[in-house]
């Protein structure tokens, strides 16, 4: 059940039944993909429903059976503080796995947008606006390992990295909100270096590669953005 | 028993209970209280989470399925988990050979 979105009748679902109350307990102290999220509930219903139903073999009320079975799995808040660091790894997985993807397809349209109006770093120079062109490389720079840290720490190799940083549970969002934030930078300088390559007005320009590739980069900007304050809004609830 | 108590040991007795074959959360948690004669009644809360790192870090595997018109998720051994399984099991009976000679009566050897 995704937060703050419940309809009518699933509240009066919450109100009526002390299961589906415990559960959108949960619920709203877990923050994550809504999926992961609700993969959770689905997973916890189950459970608490076949403890009830063990305790009404064993000849409680359905009434003291349920309140049973809520005792049994804790507080709603101990509970979804339990499940706070697999969910921060999930969402900084995803962040990682998405700007791994859609990195290269990035550096290539602006590869493109250089090779076709042969732009200056495509002739090995770097005059007037393309002199910021490093501070991208630099972002770069941080934003390859920080992928990389944050994929293996979120999944299998997580476990062999062992150690500190195999455990410290604030390591994967603190890692993937770096690499969003890098990524950030990189479209930043190339847009705002390409905005004064278009004032300068120096040669003749294809427009139409330019503008995919600040449209890629725009895009990225709004999508890395968003994922690096996600990763950095749970990273403080773990803390 | 306290989860506490549990500290390092709970994802091998997770592994062990999925050694026969899958076993969703429920029937995890029962087979650990059993198991145990009832000294390990861990709290869902402890054990699903646990169930989840344990999947992330690909030594189980869960499945979905609809059991009585509700979804279930089923856990099974991969075989990196089958093999952490044997290890966790080895360094376990070494360390309890080791301690159960360190505290079990026996006389001392002496001093020197």
């Amino acid at each position: 059940m995704a937060r703050g979105n419940v309809s009518r009748s699933q509240q009066r679902s919450v109100d009526r039944d002390p299961v589906e109350g415990y559960l959108a307990a949960v619920a709203a102290r877990l923050a994550g993909p809504p999926a992961a999220r609700a993969a959770i509930t689905d997973e916890l219903r189950d459970g608490l429903l076949e403890t009830l139903k063990t305790h009404c073999t064993q000849g409680s009320s359905p009434q003291e059976a349920t309140a049973t079975a809520i005792e049994e799995f804790g507080d709603p808040a101990t509970v979804a503080a339990a499940f706070a660091p697999e969910l921060a790894a999930v969402q900084a997985r995803r962040v990682a796995l998405a700007l791994l993807a859609t990195g290269p397809l990035v550096g290539l349209t602006w590869i493109a947008a250089a090779a076709v109006n042969a732009l200056p770093p495509w002739r090995h120079q770097l005059p007037g606006p393309w002199i910021a062109l490093p501070l991208a490389g630099l972002a770069l720079v941080i934003a390859c390992p920080a992928l990389g840290l944050t994929v293996a720490a979120t999944g299998r190799l997580g476990r062999r990295l062992g150690g500190r940083l195999g455990r410290r549970v604030t390591f994967p969002p603190t890692c993937a909100a770096v690499a969003g934030l890098a990524a950030v930078l990189v479209d930043v300088t190339l847009l705002a270096i390409m905005c004064g390559h278009a004032l300068t007005g120096s040669g003749s320009t294809t427009w139409a590669p330019v503008g995919l590739a600040a449209c890629a980069s725009l895009a990225r900007v709004a999508l890395a953005g968003r994922a690096a304050r996600r990763c950095l809004t749970t990273r403080a609830t773990l803390t | 028993m306290r989860a506490e108590v549990l500290k390092g040991h709970l994802d091998a007795l997770l592994l062990a209970t999925l050694q026969d074959g899958p076993r969703h959360g429920y029937a995890i948690k029962e087979a650990l209280r059993a198991g145990s004669g009832g000294r390990f009644d861990l709290p869902g809360g402890t054990v699903y989470p646990a169930l989840h790192r344990l999947e992330r870090a690909g030594l189980i595997r869960g499945s979905w399925s609809v059991v009585n018109g509700r979804r279930r998720r089923s856990y099974q051994l991969t075989p990196s988990g089958q093999r952490a399984l044997s290890q966790e099991r080895s360094s376990w009976q070494d360390f309890s050979t080791a301690v159960t000679a360190l505290l079990g009566g026996e006389p001392w050897p002496a001093a020197t």
